[in-house]
């Protein structure tokens, strides 16, 4: 059949059946075969669809997955996370927005640790939702906040998909990391503004909602997810007295926290362990530090476990769908398609890389990080050499516009994540999570345009 | 599309052509894009061909199996890195005293082509690549040993380095020579490497640029040589005898056009590639300048690789005797060297 | 509705199974990498093939033997977008619409990837590490072995749609029960 006509029919298809509520990764395998089918007929499929699980898994680069969700797993049983979230809140002296700016600078650290957005916000969708909502947090908002903060591992070096495209573009890996250090930091902060932007908002919205229950009650319908004693833990929370703490145990904590994090980064810069190895130190760290709270039992390992195989079970098989789906993409030729799109503006390279962005943009919308990484870079690269762009930069700029595509719908691996974890639906994250992809892709990626030297500055400087 | 079916005489040919490594790969850029380039010229564009890198359809190692199960018309086939299924393909990563690019591509053109008998009456192609239409290209560069910093100056040296191994033979050389091997995908490798997590890797200069490690090794051994790793344009034999004879003759031709084009390649990326390095400092250290105990050392370890790798294949009911034979033999044929010992190998 | 829950008590016992291997993996693993960091640290040395055995026996097994039960737990992502807006009619005809899609390219799945386990079987599919040959085709068959039970949860989704009057795209419904073993 025409590959346009194809293309088009599974596009159709693909929201059709995204809308109608199936699981993303059956949406994701549904039309990457049939797409395949109607491309090349039934003889493609066993070349291509059994082995690709297989493969898919088998990789030592995606340890990072469950032993990164097994050691935020083991803290977050140890009630360590808990205790430093009760410590801040104090020291906050109930000012509750300190607590997401909390949050997403706690994703930025675990970023920094971990190489792969999703189970960063899987694990802090756990860890962090909870207490934002005892603080007056709607269930979106919370959430949003884990899967951004969770999603700042894309950028904040390692990255996964920066090893991806040093790999497809021959970029040293090292100076790709250097070089996205600044930008990393930069999202950083442009998702803490965002969401006191939005915290404010929100509380605002609730003082009103409070004096005019019509409206609190419409709110409450549009979004059934939203939990309806919001408004008065809102209200209540200042004078809500939690268990009081020991100073002892705050002590021993903090000390803990520290030195959690001592061994991790200090191990990855000092040479100990690859950042992939640290996911499974941390983990033994993890479960040192919870035998020393003496949190362990069978109940710590049945539920610890269950959690970790839940969501990389989760993940990987939204991986392997992802995979197929690309298959699928890169048969049909459709980045090529795109990108033939663009050549009468090839002159004005700023237009060019506008026009790649919203592509990518789009591509990150739909499919999986790295499969886009695989499948554009090699159409990408002939143009961006052409226009003479840092290849270095652009990678960078790469991955910020991933990273940001980790919030947006349909595919937003980290807005999975953390619904499965939080179980609040998706698709009201995804209402917040937008506000958070749209601000910082404008801010992040047209600092990025204007002042070049934010990725290019450091790595130069350096070697 | 019907793979059994014989093309007509002027039907257009679409040919899927896949790589799982990236467009600069130096095997990919510069001897698979020019022999398809060419074929399209020589056929005056009856043959054209799509192509897919850098694993977007097929990755690393499955290309053989893509090509074999149809679900792409010719692959870079990388034979070595599926030693499950073609055991005699690491014969080329052996190591030797002397050979270069020029010397080693000819000689695994040879073995290819070669009509000596292993076993029941079969050659080498036809023990390990009956299924495909073998077109050779060059192989790499020689590899060699660099590290961050590690110097060997006395045999003791060598013994407890931690080097990564990039093939079963390096795994096996590594054993024989008390070397710690460390397996890590390439591209991990650079950033462990700067921050110490280990020594240094067997690898070729040439390939350094994939992975900036010119800007991170410090020491490198020159004049020895730890094997050559080989590749070839793959197809099934089913596709290759559906296409009309001018079609087949213009791909025999193209392959003969680029192959030797293709193995100055690696020669040029390797002289860029040490400029690169001798910039930030790095040494180059021809072998025969080393200690006498640390050449030995080295050339003891040779040895027992031919020996332990010939026993290996033998052990699978392979003539892995007879294979080593004639791969030196070739390979002496072509100007390379091998350790005295290893001349002796009847 | 008996006969089939007592049925689905039995097919919940080999998922739980599954949990626990997958669980025991993911702990290997950890003792595993850590481990080679110890000794490459203290005694610059290296577990030979860990890298290989980490990447080829482990993940797989951390993955796939639970996966099924992933699958029923309520944990898989979906876009809740009109579901709920829907009329108990509707609702149903749209998930027996999406069980017949999912059954349709799970069974192709299961084909494929049983295919490619028993080419696997037959060509004897082995990985080296260490200079030693690992085989690797006996972890193929958990490939058609997990989509197969994912096949089977799906049948029991179906058949639970057809005899109850409630839509609904778990089998038993709060998935907490599930939680119990
Ligand atoms: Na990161
Ligand atoms: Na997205």
């Amino acid at each position: 059949m025409d590959s346009l006509l194809v293309i088009a029919i599974i596009i159709v298809m693909l929201i059709m059946l995204l809308v109608s509520g199936l699981y993303i990764h059956s949406v994701l395998l549904a039309s990457g075969i049939i797409g395949l089918i109607l491309l090349e007929g039934f003889g493609i499929l066993p070349g291509l669809i059994g082995k690709e699980p297989f493969n898919r898994v088998a990789s030592y680069t995606l340890t990072t997955i469950p032993l990164f969700v097994l050691m935020a797993q083991f803290i977050l049983q140890s009630g360590l996370v808990q205790d430093i979230f009760y410590m801040v809140h104090k020291v906050s002296k109930g000012k509750n927005s300190l607590l997401g700016v909390l949050t997403l600078f706690i994703g930025g650290m675990l970023g920094a640790v971990s190489g792969s957005g999703t189970a960063t916000s899987a694990s802090l969708g756990q860890v962090a939702i909870p207490e934002l909502r005892r603080h007056g947090y709607s269930a979106p908002l919370a959430g949003a906040i884990a899967a951004a903060g969770g999603s700042l591992s894309g950028i904040i070096p390692p990255s996964i998909i920066l090893i991806l495209y040093g790999v497809a573009t021959e970029t040293p890996v090292g100076k790709l990391f250097i070089g996205a250090f600044i930008p990393g930091i930069l999202t950083m902060v442009v998702f803490i503004f965002v969401m006191l932007v939005l915290f404010q908002m929100e509380r605002k919205k609730r003082s009103i909602a409070a004096v005019n229950p019509v409206s609190m009650q419409m709110e409450s319908s549009i979004n059934p997810y939203q939990d309806k004693n919001d408004i008065e833990t809102a209200a209540t929370v200042s004078e809500h007295k939690q268990e009081t703490i020991s100073a002892l145990r705050l002590v021993t904590v903090s000390i803990i926290g520290v030195l959690i994090m001592a061994v991790i980064f200090g191990g990855i810069y000092s040479g100990l362990f690859t950042p992939t190895e640290a996911g499974a130190v941390g983990s033994l760290v993890g479960l040192i530090a919870a035998l020393i709270l003496g949190k362990v039992n069978v109940q710590f390992f049945k539920s610890s476990l269950t959690e970790t195989v839940k969501l990389t079970g989760m993940v990987m098989i939204i991986m392997i769908g992802a995979q197929i789906f690309g298959k699928f993409v890169s048969l049909s030729l459709l980045p090529r398609k795109l990108i033939v799109m663009l050549e009468p503006i090839m002159d004005s390279p700023a237009l060019v890389l506008i026009a790649i962005s919203v592509v990518l943009f789009i591509m990150f919308m739909f499919v999986e990080g790295a499969a886009v990484i695989l499948m554009s870079i090699p159409v990408l690269l002939p143009i961006i050499t052409e226009l003479q762009v840092d290849i270095l930069w652009f990678g960078v700029f790469v991955a910020v516009i991933c990273t940001i595509g980790l919030l947006t719908p349909p595919v937003g691996l980290s807005v999975y994540a953390v619904a499965g974890v939080s179980g609040i639906g998706s698709g009201p994250i995804f209402k917040v999570g937008m506000i958070f992809a749209i601000v910082a892709m404008i801010i992040v990626c047209g600092l990025m345009i204007v002042f070049p030297q934010l990725a290019t500055w450091l790595p130069n400087s350096m070697s | 599309e019907d793979t059994d079916k014989a093309y007509g005489e002027s039907e257009t040919i679409k040919l899927r052509a896949a790589t799982g490594l990236s467009t600069q790969h130096a095997w990919w850029a510069n001897s698979m894009v020019p022999w398809m380039e060419r074929v399209e010229e020589l056929t005056d564009g009856q043959v054209v061909f799509e192509s897919f890198t850098g694993g977007e359809l097929v990755s690393v190692p499955d290309e053989a199996d893509a090509v074999l199960d149809g679900t792409v018309d010719v692959a870079l086939v990388l034979p070595i890195y599926e030693p499950d299924q073609y055991p005699m393909a690491e014969v080329t990563m052996l190591p030797l005293s002397h050979s270069d690019t020029f010397i080693a591509s000819n000689a695994w053109k040879k073995l290819l082509e070669s009509d000596v008998e292993l076993a029941d009456g079969k050659t080498y192609s036809e023990m390990q690549f009956s299924g495909f239409k073998v077109f050779p290209v060059s192989t790499t560069q020689e590899y060699s040993i660099s590290t961050t910093g590690k110097e060997f100056i006395t045999a003791n040296d060598i013994k407890g380095t931690s080097l990564r191994t990039p093939s079963r033979i390096h795994e096996v050389y590594a054993g024989e020579a008390g070397i710690n091997s460390v397996t890590m995908p390439a591209v991990e490798m650079y950033d462990a490497l700067s921050r110490g997590t280990f020594d240094g890797s067997f690898y070729s200069i040439a390939d350094w640029s994939g992975y900036g490690f010119q800007d991170l090794f410090k020491y490198t051994i020159t004049g020895v040589n730890f094997g050559h790793f080989n590749a070839f344009i793959g197809m099934s034999k089913e596709k290759w005898e559906s296409l009309p004879e001018h079609v087949q003759q213009a791909m025999t031709q193209a392959n003969e056009e680029i192959f030797t084009p293709g193995a100055q390649e690696w020669v040029d990326r390797s002289e860029k590639a040490i400029t690169a390095n001798k910039e930030i400092g790095g040494q180059f250290v021809d072998f025969s300048t080393l200690n006498a105990d640390v050449q030995e050392h080295f050339h003891k370890g040779m040895e027992g690789t031919w020996k332990n790798y010939a026993e290996l294949l033998e052990s699978n009911g392979l003539p892995g005797d007879k294979l080593v034979v004639l791969w030196r033999d070739i390979l002496i044929e072509e100007g390379g060297e091998v350790p005295e010992s290893i001349m002796n190998l009847e | 509705m008996e006969g089939v829950l007592k049925a689905y008590k039995v097919f919940q016992y080999l998922k739980v199974i599954g949990v626990w291997v997958s669980g025991i993996s993911v702990l290997v693993m950890m003792f595993f990498i850590s481990y080679d960091v110890f000794v490459r640290n203290v005694f610059s040395g290296s577990i030979r093939g860990g890298f290989e055995i980490v990447q080829n026996y482990l993940m797989p097994l951390v993955v796939f033997p639970s996966l099924a039960y992933v699958y029923s737990s309520g944990v898989l992502p979906k876009m809740d977008l009109i579901m709920d807006k829907l009329g108990a009619r509707m609702k149903k005809g749209l998930i027996f619409m999406m069980l017949l899609i999912e059954l349709f390219i799970l069974a192709l799945i299961v084909q494929f990837s049983w295919e490619f386990a028993m080419n696997g079987l037959e060509r004897k599919t082995a990985f080296p590490a260490a200079g030693t040959m690992y085989p690797l085709y006996p972890l193929f068959f958990m490939i058609p072995i997990a989509f197969a039970m994912i096949f089977i949860e799906n049948i029991f989704i179906l058949i639970r749609n057809l005899k109850e009057e409630k839509a609904s795209l778990l089998v038993i419904d709060k998935s907490g029960e599930l939680e119990g073993f």
